[in-house]
């Protein structure tokens, strides 16, 4: 098993997703969309995902570049590339990588016939990578500071975390009324790698002042920190495994654990008009294994050799005065991480009222289907920086009574002309669903910013099949 | 049979989103080409040396020290140093002439490179000179990255004695422009 969990995670590291997850969120015919919004008005006897292929997501995102402009076979200078690259991007522009796979996941409804109740849970593996463009850095070493007297370079920009978990949940939502849905679930984080760096100041600043000893003022000053946890003895030289195995053995069985929660509310103003929220991941993970902070904080004004004429002095050298100024230290503290926190909401109109079916209203259920919908959503982030948001137009549509098809248009800090078009299909009691992120850009996946897709299987047995 | 039909369905996905997307032709080996080649610009050595305590013993050679530079021992830059320049700029508000010399000197105190520079006395007005690069290229390259020490020696030509009393300055401000190149 633990070789399948590896092939998978090393084939899906590779791959790429936004954490937006426009189109599954409140398409209620898959149950899937509970894992966005616990308190979806999702409905079911009870179901099982295919272990492993219940939910595969991946998503990328940069919002500067694409992997057309660093790579392109085209003849031009690699460093031409990185050069344009760096100089159009901006201290706040990213590269953001999450995947997901599910490894099982299900659900049951509790109390018998008439209950409105329902317990899903499952486990999934979730690899998750966030760097902004490190513009200043990029430029010193690109240029070096010749050409940029007066400019004090900010060590700021350098800003990134990563890291490889597995999440252990259950939820539970009950339909406390015919206009309301709650729902929460409790999770337990098992983080295998975290590197943390996103906390860093400080400046490069080389200028001129006339009449000073000296031809320039030079100032380095330093606040750097990277915190790791389950990734320094891979960097020592006695290490010899397989990292990528170790990883995977560490995620699942011997990870720094954390602790969190989903909350979500659906309500209806109106039979056709509903309204739902949901806040993911609120939640935080004790970093504890093989822990390991490197720092460089200090302070250097650099001056150049002053020789001393008068008295004999000791040679002044150099590094050993910038290495004392700002020394590097190695920590070996716990340290907190906090999971990045998603919060969805959506308002949608229904109209059209669907006849499939319309013979068997055989229960006296009063609610309707329709077949139509149409509506808006957010999605906010909470980043480093500043959050990430996302606006969402969407449709859709029942096909027929076992499909069922949802097609978006959004915008965000990636794109604005992200159309994703999604699609489930109940075939007997096996359901099938897909989903694509960014559809126009899949006649060139290489030039696009963002691109997400997300695909599973599951075995429903509704309600309604009692 | 279930499982036979949800591994049909799932090939047929997996097949229909790769007809549907397109790649360009991607050169993920271009990392290899990745080449930086900074310029970097920083203080070298300075000093201010009053006429009031200069000690003229009639000798000409009237200072000296030797102070430590390890910048290039630093194996990062020692590896990655393509060339140097250095640049000396020096104001003389003392009405006499002098020479400042240089010296790069290796661990055992042997010079490796001297620059000299000369320097006229002051008549009034402005006195100062920006001399021309020292380039450092090729086998002058090469001493430089031996050095571990830089000596400075200061002579002054025969003019007007000095003391105690005496005004002006003799300043000396340089810096270094180095390219690197990391691959």
């Amino acid at each position: 098993m633990r070789v399948v969990f590896l092939i998978i995670l090393v084939a899906f590291q590779l791959s790429c997703f936004s954490q937006n997850r426009q189109l599954l969120y409140n398409f209620t015919s898959i149950p899937q969309s509970l894992v966005v919004n616990p308190g979806a008005d999702v409905s079911y006897k009870y179901y099982f995902g295919i272990p492993l292929l219940s939910g595969i997501t991946a998503n990328l995102g940069s919002s500067s570049f694409s992997a057309y402009d660093l790579f392109a076979d085209n003849g031009v200078d690699f460093n031409d590339k990185v050069r344009k690259i760096i100089n159009k991007s901006s201290g706040k522009d990213k590269t953001q990588v999450n995947q997901q796979l599910e490894i099982f996941s299900g659900g049951f409804r509790v109390g018998g016939e008439n209950s409105n109740s329902y317990i899903s849970f499952g486990a999934y593996q979730e690899f998750d990578f966030l760097m902004y463009i490190p513009k200043d850095p990029g430029i010193l070493a690109l240029d070096g500071n010749q050409n940029y007297i007066g400019k004090a370079f900010n060590l700021e920009d350098l800003s990134l975390r990563a890291e490889v978990l597995s999440v252990f949940h259950i939820g539970f939502h009950k339909k406390m009324s015919k206009k309301l849905v709650l729902g929460g679930r409790a999770k337990i984080y098992s983080s295998g790698a975290n590197a943390t760096s996103t906390k860093n100041s400080g400046f490069i600043y080389t200028g001129q002042t006339a009449g000073s000893p000296n031809i320039y003022n030079q100032v380095i000053s330093s606040n750097l920190e990277l915190k790791t946890s389950g990734i320094s003895r891979f960097t020592k030289d006695e290490y010899d495994g397989n990292i990528a195995k170790d990883i995977a053995n560490n995620t699942f069985f011997d990870g720094s654990l954390g602790l969190g929660f989903d909350a979500g509310i659906t309500y209806y103003f109106k039979e056709n008009l509903q309204f739902t929220a949901s806040i993911i991941d609120v939640g935080f993970i004790n970093q504890t294994k093989d822990i390991e902070t490197l720092t460089y904080k200090g302070y250097y004004k650099y001056e150049g050799v002053n020789p001393d004429f008068v008295d004999t002095d000791n040679p002044d050298n150099v590094f050993d005065e910038f290495e004392e100024a700002i020394p590097r230290d190695t920590l070996y503290n716990k340290y907190t991480t906090w999971r990045p926190i998603k919060f969805y909401s959506s308002l949608q109109y229904s109209f059209g009222e669907s006849r499939f079916g319309e013979d068997c209203n055989c229960k006296g259920s009063v609610n309707r289907k329709y077949r139509n919908s149409v509506g808006g959503q957010l999605f906010i982030m909470s980043m480093p920086k500043e959050p990430f948001v996302a606006v969402t137009a969407f449709y859709q549509r029942s096909i027929f009574e076992k499909l069922d098809v949802k097609a978006t248009y959004t915008f965000d800090a990636y794109s604005n002309t992200n159309i994703g078009l999604g699609l489930s299909a109940n075939i007997g009691k096996f359901n099938i669903y897909a989903l694509f992120d960014n559809v126009l850009e899949y006649k060139d996946v290489s030039k696009a910013n963002s691109l997400a897709f997300q695909f599973g299987f599951n075995f429903i047995f509704p309600e309604s099949s009692d | 049979m279930e499982l036979n039909a949800i591994s049909r369905i799932s090939k047929i996905l997996i097949a229909a989103s790769l007809f549907f997307s397109c790649s360009s032709d991607l050169d993920f080996d271009q990392v290899n080409d990745l080449k930086l080649e900074p310029v970097l610009v920083g203080n070298l050595a300075y000093f201010d040396l009053p006429a009031n305590k200069i000690i003229d013993n009639g000798e000409g050679q009237i200072a000296f020290d030797v102070d430590g530079f390890d910048v290039l021992k630093n194996k990062f830059f020692n590896e990655r140093l393509k060339k140097a320049e250095f640049n000396f700029e020096i104001e003389n508000t003392i009405n006499r002439a002098f020479s400042v010399a240089i010296l790069l000197l290796d661990n055992n105190e042997q010079i490796l490179d001297t620059s000299t520079f000369q320097i006229p006395a002051y008549t009034g007005g402005t006195n100062i000179i920006k001399y021309p690069p020292e380039v450092f290229e090729n086998q002058r390259l090469e001493l430089l990255k031996q050095a571990t020490k830089i000596g400075f020696i200061v002579r002054i030509a025969s003019g007007p004695p000095l003391d105690e009393n005496s005004l002006g300055n003799l300043k000396l401000r340089s810096s270094a422009t180095v390219y690197l190149e990391i691959q």
